[in-house]
């Protein structure tokens, strides 16, 4: 209860946030760069220079870089922040805290050296080697412990919804990470996975979708709970649907992972369980846009200045549509036409660059003006932030979608004598020019992501000077 | 309770987190319809396709509906477009193929895929060849033979070119002497010493005695026409010493010209390289 608390501010642990904040910015240039080249690399195959720089050892360079460094130090500098503001008491542990910002950023210095190299497990956003893996693991842990004491320390009667999607992202990645990762080590650098065949399969995909379902979506359903109603300063619409969505996410989304593998190996059943529970999701996932669209109702006005809350609020149309289109796709019947498609990584990026990246540069701008106490160091680059992203994410997308839908009608179009109508290697040069487009989308992206860097940089470092009084939370 | 319209009137839960509160509304009306119509959903799903593990199989669904099921009956639909035509090849042989216009126009569609799927990688989208690397099939000048019955015979048990390394065999000055009759021969200059040389040489062997290739590819040896510079591994002096030097496909030569068309009998079946003869046949240079 707010009666509980000091009106003075415990002594917070700033420092660590400040810190995974800027590793977040600079790791989101670094993955939209790698990712660019390699768009660029499959839109004009020469570009795969020499074999440290082929699409096959930059790929999961790309996925990491954005995924685990940008994704992962985003969800640690906010999780670290809300918990200590809503539990208003400092971390646990200072000396975990900064474990883990070592930790994290040595693993992702080894993803740097161990792609190129071309070490992998060859398990998709999974691919980082066993010695790795451990560290992962206990990074992770090390981050799950300070914050479960930590809110075990709280001041509040109660544990704030954003806290709750958090911890469910940790307790699920924590055994979806250990569990995928099993495997009998060969060399320093090579290992293979303990489960074969069409297990091997089941058990990466039961991954590969909850990576996306808890570190990629719950996460950031929790940094919305808080940033959406900080920034505009408005109540969060209805607890009861944050009760009703977080719990059907929590025990939905672990069975979604079998629709990846639909008309393979996998057995009828699992991917019919999949494919249902995927369109049981749809509600659910709405119910937490919703909660943070109508936490807005009566406010609209707010977006018409304020570029932080409108990252935030298009993140959650972003979130909204992806979470309709991933359920179809997940029937067997859209299935054969978009697996294996571009559809599939047109459908990731609105999630990918829409939804979380989106979302996390909302909250970054508005963290950045909350750490340092000062206000952002240019607004009119928020604004060209918000747009350059925008459309470079409406252009990857919708590149994705026309080249993937037509890549998939080519693959099955057949002619009157039943003959296929089209040569493979037809579908791939009538793909070339939304490859091209693609690219450009992404340098849009990777330009808005050095805009950022630089006002942020030029944030940090105006900050001490004086200028208006920083907006106080 | 508040008006659905006015939600932000809602009462708060009491409680509050750094400023932040939560209302009580209640969740959208058609949200909650949608939810309970969720789970309903999947348990409909589940009767009617197969869902459930069981200790040693699943649950069937009362549509009977199976991956493999609605594969086979695809793929059914479309064999049976095809069969009556498929039927009519295999009792054909090539030259009736090329003859029936209607069979002809089904086996050019048919192989278009098969083309581009197996030949293309090597010989191009078109059958324009790589220069120096693999052989153009849209133009009239054959290694083994571009009749219909050969080209099938090329396909289905694949071609090896064979020349002999001449490095060790002759003076490096007897190998220049017969790089200068090749470049010569190609322009059609050859003296009359020359061809001696090249006879001496034992090459008219395998590339006739006018160096033109000739009768002798008809056994398979692939001996090139020396006279028309329409040649797989280049026509620059260097390129044409070094397949002299280290012949073609010979073990244990480092710099040897590699020369290998696979054999597609074991892959595709004797109706579909009968069809890809036609294609080839008909991409320009057929006899």
């Amino acid at each position: 209860m707010s009666e509980n608390v000091s009106s003075e501010t415990p002594a917070y642990n700033f420092t660590i946030v400040k810190w995974f904040a800027i590793c977040a910015v600079v790791y989101l240039a670094v993955g939209a760069l790698v990712g660019d080249i390699i768009a660029w690399e499959l839109a004009f195959p020469s570009l795969n220079l020499n074999e440290y720089m082929t699409f096959g050892r930059l790929r999961p360079l790309h996925t990491n870089a954005v995924i685990f460094a940008f994704g992962g130090s985003t969800l640690m500098a906010t999780a670290y922040y809300i918990v200590q503001r809503t539990c208003a008491v400092p971390l646990w542990s200072d000396k975990m805290a900064w474990f883990t910002f070592w930790g994290w950023n040595a693993v992702i210095v080894g993803a740097v050296v161990s792609f190129p190299l071309g070490w992998t497990s060859g398990k998709e956003y999974a691919e980082l080697e066993w010695p790795f893996d451990i560290a992962i693991a206990l990074v992770w842990l090390a981050y799950m412990g300070n914050f479960v004491m930590t809110l075990a320390n709280r001041k509040t009667s109660h544990i704030y919804v954003a806290n709750w999607f958090f911890l469910g992202m940790m307790v699920m990645i924590t055994y979806l990470h250990v569990v995928n990762s099993l495997a009998i080590p060969v060399t320093m650098t090579k290992s293979y996975s303990i489960f074969s065949g069409v297990h091997d399969a089941m058990i990466q995909w039961w991954w590969g979708h909850n990576a996306v379902g808890f570190f990629l979506t719950a996460g950031f359903l929790g940094i919305m709970y808080y940033f959406i109603p900080k920034q505009a300063n408005l109540p969060i619409f209805s607890y009861r649907l944050s009760v009703l969505h977080f719990w059907a996410l929590m025990f939905g989304y672990v069975w979604l992972g079998a629709h990846h593998l639909q008309y393979t190996a996998l057995p009828d059943w699992a991917g019919s369980l999949g494919a249902a529970v995927s369109i049981a999701m749809i509600i659910p996932s709405w119910g937490g846009a919703i909660n943070g669209l109508m936490t807005l109702s009566g406010a609209w006005n707010k977006l018409r200045d304020d570029y932080v809350l409108r990252f935030l609020v298009v993140s959650l149309a972003f979130y909204a549509m992806s979470t309709f289109e991933g359920p179809v796709m997940s029937l067997k019947t859209v299935n054969a036409l978009s697996h294996y498609t571009d559809w599939t990584i047109g459908h990731v990026h609105s999630g990918a660059l829409g939804w979380v990246a989106m979302v996390s540069i909302g909250a970054i701008y508005h963290l950045v003006t909350r750490l340092w106490k000062t206000e952002i160091y240019s607004v009119g680059l928020v604004n060209n932030h918000f747009w350059i992203h925008t459309i470079g994410t409406v252009i990857y997308v919708c590149a994705m979608w026309v080249s993937g839908i037509m890549q998939g009608l080519m693959w099955r179009a057949t002619d009157d004598y039943g003959n296929l109508a089209y040569t493979f290697a037809e579908t791939v040069s009538a793909m070339h020019p939304y490859y091209v487009l693609r690219s450009v989308g992404g340098l849009l992206v990777l330009l808005g992501a050095l805009i950022m860097l630089y006002n942020v940089v030029m944030t940090i470092r105006t900050a001490g000077q004086p200028k208006t009084a920083a907006a106080q939370a | 309770m508040a008006k659905q319209d006015e939600p932000q009137h809602a009462p708060d839960t009491g409680h509050e987190w750094d400023g932040i509160r939560e209302l009580t509304n209640p969740p959208p009306r058609w949200w909650m319809i949608a939810f309970h119509a969720s789970w309903i959903w999947c348990i409909v799903y589940f009767i009617l396709y197969p869902a459930i593990p069981l200790v040693h199989d699943s649950t069937k669904g009362i549509l009977g509906w199976t991956m493999i099921t609605e594969f086979k009956a695809d793929v059914a639909e479309n064999e049976a477009l095809k069969a009556p035509f498929l039927k009519k090849v295999a009792a054909m042989d090539g030259q009736q193929l090329l003859a029936d216009d209607g069979m002809k126009s089904f086996a050019e569609s048919s192989a278009k895929a098969l083309f581009g799927d197996n030949c293309a990688g090597c010989h191009g989208a078109g059958g324009q060849g790589a220069p120096g690397l693999f052989p153009a099939l849209v133009d009239d000048d054959w290694l083994y033979g571009g009749d219909i019955d050969t080209i099938i015979e090329s396909i289905t048990d694949g071609r090896q070119g064979d020349m002999p390394a001449h490095a060790g065999m002759l003076t490096d000055k007897e190998i220049d002497g017969l790089a200068d009759f090749v470049v010569a021969a190609a322009e059609g200059k050859a003296t009359r010493a020359q061809f001696a040389r090249f006879d001496d040489a034992g090459c008219s062997g395998c590339h006739g005695e006018n160096a033109q290739g000739g009768a002798i590819n008809e056994l398979g040896s692939g001996g090139a026409n020396l006279t028309d510079s329409i040649w797989r591994f280049g026509n620059s002096r260097e390129d044409i010493l070094r397949t002299i030097r280290y012949g073609v496909n010979q073990e244990d030569v480092p710099n040897t010209r590699v020369a290998i068309m696979p054999a597609f009998g074991d892959k595709l079946s004797p109706e579909a390289i009968k069809m890809l003869a036609v294609k080839v046949h008909e991409l320009g240079g057929g006899k």
